[in-house]
């Protein structure tokens, strides 16, 4: 074991109500889950739907990252521009901003009445408040930043060398790219990938507001958590047991890659 | 074919002035003071840097002409670099390192297996870069700048930050390499030992003007 020596030995007492803070909910949880009847309040109806909701829906806020923060990490990392430092923070203001708000900016953007929903509703009769689009949007506003931030680190510390290797032994910039570059990041990717979709997984503020609440259409699992909270069902414990397990399988298979990685993102 | 370069590259507080004019058979040693431009001319010639005025060409074949703004791709200006710690794609292994690029042309080709053992790989070959000696990863970098079919060979400090046991065996690699090699070298080096045992001619970077910084090699 490690040992510090210049560490204070008191400090510790002030650490222990860190953990507790944290522990302490989720040992209740683990304490209060009828173990008896947890395949069945994970399995009912209502559980059942959130939970495929949730994972479509966060499999495809992940791959609506990939496809679109690749370009714009790649950009941020190694482009100059002007505005640059600004569309950096408005990229990530997300990560600081209470999800609910985002919902809210959301319905104002995109909503039946929003400043570019309207225009959809009047031209093409689309409306994407209170939709699954809806969830999917208010998952990647909220989880796409930690994507982005993740792969600008990552773009970043490319040693631009082997880049100019690639080129001067052949291969074009796309080539480049998506064998080299992309190659070179894979740890980062595979980091960022699964961040964003435990994010995405436990989004609730900005999918309440801007996709509501609808069992079988946009009531993901922390919606789904919520709505039998309130009405005293046994199932929002199971639920929470089984989101907790997921991001614990999350945690333990990242190994602290993503400390590492959101560290160099900062 | 020679190539003939008369070019400026101009920074923010930098100019650099390049004239050069080699003739293939030639290894030209580029010496020069930290920031004086050496890595900067060979970026040039590979095409990751683009010239403000000027020319650059191979025999009849303009890599970058300021005047009529043309300027060709480093894929497509046949030129092979060797860089300061290789260069090397640390994700692939070292065969694929090998065989990346145009050197994919040469999979399973006695070419190929003379290459390797020429560079004494065949141990390597299945090892990543990140797993091998500062040495044995310039030998990797050197060998798949000898299996692609290149005009210009551009190499920067290959042997910087090497101790002095893979120095000398990179070193004699390079040597072993460059007398058979027929096309024209550009060796970027601080090690005066080492131009002087492999360079054919050597060119020094001047700083003419610090205030903003002005360089100039001319050879």
């Amino acid at each position: 074991m490690k040992r510090s020596l210049s560490a204070p030995r008191g400090l510790i007492l002030f650490a222990v109500p860190a953990v507790a803070i944290v522990v302490v909910p989720v040992v209740a949880v683990i304490l209060r889950v009828n173990w008896s009847n947890f395949l069945a309040s994970i399995s009912n109806d209502v559980s059942r739907t959130a939970l495929v909701l949730s994972i479509r829906t966060s499999l495809l806020t992940t791959s609506l990252a990939l496809i679109f923060g690749t370009p714009l990490a790649w950009f941020l990392a190694s482009r100059e521009f002007k505005f640059k430092s600004l569309l950096r923070a408005l990229c990530v203001l997300p990560m600081v901003l209470p999800p609910v708000v985002g919902g809210v900016a959301l319905l104002y953007a995109f909503g039946r009445r929003g400043v570019v929903g309207s225009a959809l509703n009047d031209w093409f009769g689309w409306q994407l408040a209170f939709t699954q689009t809806a969830a999917v949007l208010a998952q990647f506003f909220v989880a796409a930043p930690f994507f982005i931030i993740v792969m600008e680190a990552a773009f970043g510390q490319i040693d631009q060398r082997v880049v100019g290797s690639a080129r001067t032994y052949g291969a074009g910039p796309w080539r480049t790219f998506v064998t080299v570059t992309l190659g070179l990041v894979r740890p980062s990717l595979v980091a960022a990938l699964v961040l964003t979709w435990a994010r995405a997984l436990g989004e609730f503020g900005a999918t309440i507001a801007f996709a509501g609440n609808t069992e079988g259409r946009t009531q993901t699992v922390p919606l789904a958590v919520f709505s039998q909270l309130e009405s005293g069902d046994d199932s929002a414990l199971a639920l929470s047991m089984l989101m907790m397990f997921v991001s614990l399988i999350v945690l333990v298979a990242l190994r602290g890659k993503w400390i590492s990685a959101l560290r160099r993102g900062f | 074919m020679s190539l003939e370069m008369h070019c400026r590259l101009k920074r923010t507080k930098f100019i650099l002035d390049v004239e050069l004019s080699i003739a293939p058979g030639c290894v030209l040693a580029v010496t020069g003071e930290n920031g004086s431009g050496k890595s900067s001319t060979i970026d040039m010639i590979a095409g990751l840097l683009a010239c403000a005025e000027g020319k650059i060409a191979l025999g009849d074949k303009v890599f970058d002409d300021s005047t009529t703004n043309q300027f060709v791709q480093p894929e497509k200006r046949g030129v092979s670099t060797v860089f300061q710690g290789g260069g090397l794609f640390s994700h692939l292994s070292v065969e694929r390192n090998l065989l990346f690029g145009r050197g994919a042309a040469f999979k399973n080709t006695a070419k190929f297996e003379a290459t390797v053992e020429r560079f004494n790989l065949a141990d390597l070959l299945s090892r990543k870069p990140s797993t091998l000696s500062g040495g044995q990863r310039q030998r990797v970098a050197l060998a798949r700048a000898f299996l692609s079919p290149s005009e210009i060979l551009l190499l920067d400090e290959p042997t910087n930050s090497l101790d002095a046991v893979s120095r000398d065996e990179v070193r004699s690699a390079m040597k072993s390499f460059f007398t058979t090699y027929e096309g024209i070298v550009i060796l970027v080096s601080h090690d005066a030992d080492e131009v002087a045992e492999i360079a054919t001619r050597v060119a020094n970077i001047k700083v003419v003007s610090r205030d903003i910084t002005t360089a100039r090699l001319s050879a």
